[in-house]
């Protein structure tokens, strides 16, 4: 016993290291597995709030840029809106449009706080569980979609982006609708691969990749990404690179998508599934 | 340097770290990180379970400050836990004697050559904490010697500005 205390009295300064090590990494597998529930609540609070004002100076610089866009997304909203009136009139009332909830809404939020040199990137919006965000919406914004939420404060949302490999998403080729998996291989922000689709599918460059739709979360069609390059060289399914259509380096203002249907869906799903 | 002087150091190098250094991108190969230079400047006579604290609970500060929860917090108790025995591994005897900083940071060559080896052990269990996996070796390594080279620039920088020019 006089021997145990006295190699602990020795080496107290290497087990107490070995110790703080073994929280650190217990601390970064928990992190990986329970997505950081326990953490993001209170440190987001905190730090959301001071990269909030930090943003909120960046934001002023690029305010033009920012008009700019949104005016043009307001004029192609409009152009939309117009030609929905059309169709309604057009249309006769009652006999197609009897549900009058949308099936996907989308809730307007501001990036606050954003990694693009990770392996796992995360962004946090400034909107939260207080307006209505819920965990795995989608998030796009107005060139293509972003991600997914994953974790939430009540005025916080950290979204889990395209560019962390953890992320997979549903994602077809326009033409011809073949769909594969979204996976980011963790080195460049700007390209991402399309996974799983059979090697016989033709595929060109500048092709549009969209979403699938599949995953209730995105609506069909939103741009995901254009093709940069096709390899056959693997043995039954092609590895698509995609140039993203979305600048994550340039994000400030983004949609999350709210659908309406979603639970109706997974419960009819959950049902048959079991039967 | 006194005990005041070092707090501030500290201070400004956190806030520097996270509001400024934090929000400059420069791909996935550049880690940036500048606030273990708050471990390097720490006087001599702090040692043993304090120090190791310290290099713990500056780094978990980062983690929550950079949305990581661990790595930080990983790499730079490393960083405190090597330090001891990297001073004396860079220097000779008679300057660790004179226990107060100042001397052993006015000599440049000295600071670069511990800060230099410290960066590299600090990107070195960082890196791998993050990326947690030895797949990919070659793009790690790359990332390893990237970051430590960019975070020593900027480091360097503040040495500069901040300390040499300040002892003047």
């Amino acid at each position: 016993m006089k021997e145990i205390i006295k190699l602990i009295l020795k080496y107290h300064f290497t087990i107490i290291f070995i110790l703080l090590e073994i929280v650190s990494f217990s601390l970064i597998i928990r992190h990986n597995e329970y997505q950081r529930a326990i953490f993001s609540e209170s440190a987001s609070i905190l730090f959301g709030n001071i990269s909030a004002i930090a943003t909120d100076v960046k934001n002023y610089f690029r305010l033009k840029e920012t008009n700019e866009s949104l005016a043009n997304e307001n004029i192609l909203l409009k152009n939309r809106l117009e030609q929905y009136e059309l169709s309604r009139d057009t249309i006769v009332q009652g006999t197609f449009m009897q549900d009058s909830i949308p099936v996907y809404e989308y809730i307007g939020a501001k990036l606050v706080n954003a990694t693009f040199n990770r392996t796992k990137n995360y962004l946090t919006l400034d909107r939260g569980l207080k307006n209505g965000i819920w965990k795995e919406m989608g998030v796009c914004s107005p060139d293509g979609i972003v991600g997914l939420v994953q974790d939430l404060s009540g005025q916080f949302a950290i979204v889990i982006p395209l560019i962390n490999v953890d992320s997979r998403i549903s994602a077809k080729i326009k033409k011809n609708s073949y769909y594969g998996s979204l996976q980011w291989d963790g080195v460049d922000y700007r390209y991402s691969y399309l996974n799983d689709i059979p090697y016989h599918v033709e595929v060109n460059e500048g092709d549009t990749i969209v979403t699938s739709g599949l995953s209730k979360i995105f609506p069909e069609g939103i741009t995901v990404g254009y093709v940069e390059s096709v390899d056959k060289e693997t043995a039954n399914f092609l590895k698509i690179k995609v140039r993203l259509a979305v600048d994550f380096k340039r994000l400030d203002y983004v949609y999350v998508i709210l659908n309406n249907k979603k639970n109706e869906q997974t419960g009819l799903e959950a049902i048959n599934y079991h039967e | 340097m006194n005990n005041i002087n070092y707090l501030i150091h500290l201070l400004i190098l956190s806030l520097l770290q996270i509001v400024i250094v934090d929000n400059i991108h420069l791909g996935s190969y550049f880690y940036l990180n500048i606030y273990i230079l708050a471990i390097f400047l720490l006087p001599y006579k702090l040692k043993g379970v304090p120090l190791l604290l310290f290099g713990f609970l500056l780094g978990l500060l980062m983690d929550f400050a950079d949305n990581t929860v661990g790595i930080h917090a990983a790499a730079s108790t490393f960083v405190a836990y090597i330090r001891p025995r990297l001073l004396q591994l860079t220097s000779t005897r008679e300057e660790l004697e004179d226990a107060h900083g100042v001397q052993g940071l006015t000599d440049f060559r000295w600071f670069l050559k511990y800060s230099f080896m410290s960066t590299l052990l600090f990107n070195v269990v960082l890196i791998f904490a993050e990326a947690f996996t030895f797949r990919d070796i070659l793009i790690t390594m790359i990332r390893i010697i990237l970051s430590t080279f960019i975070s020593m620039l900027f480091m360097l920088l503040y040495y500069f500005i901040g300390i040499k020019r300040a002892q003047k």
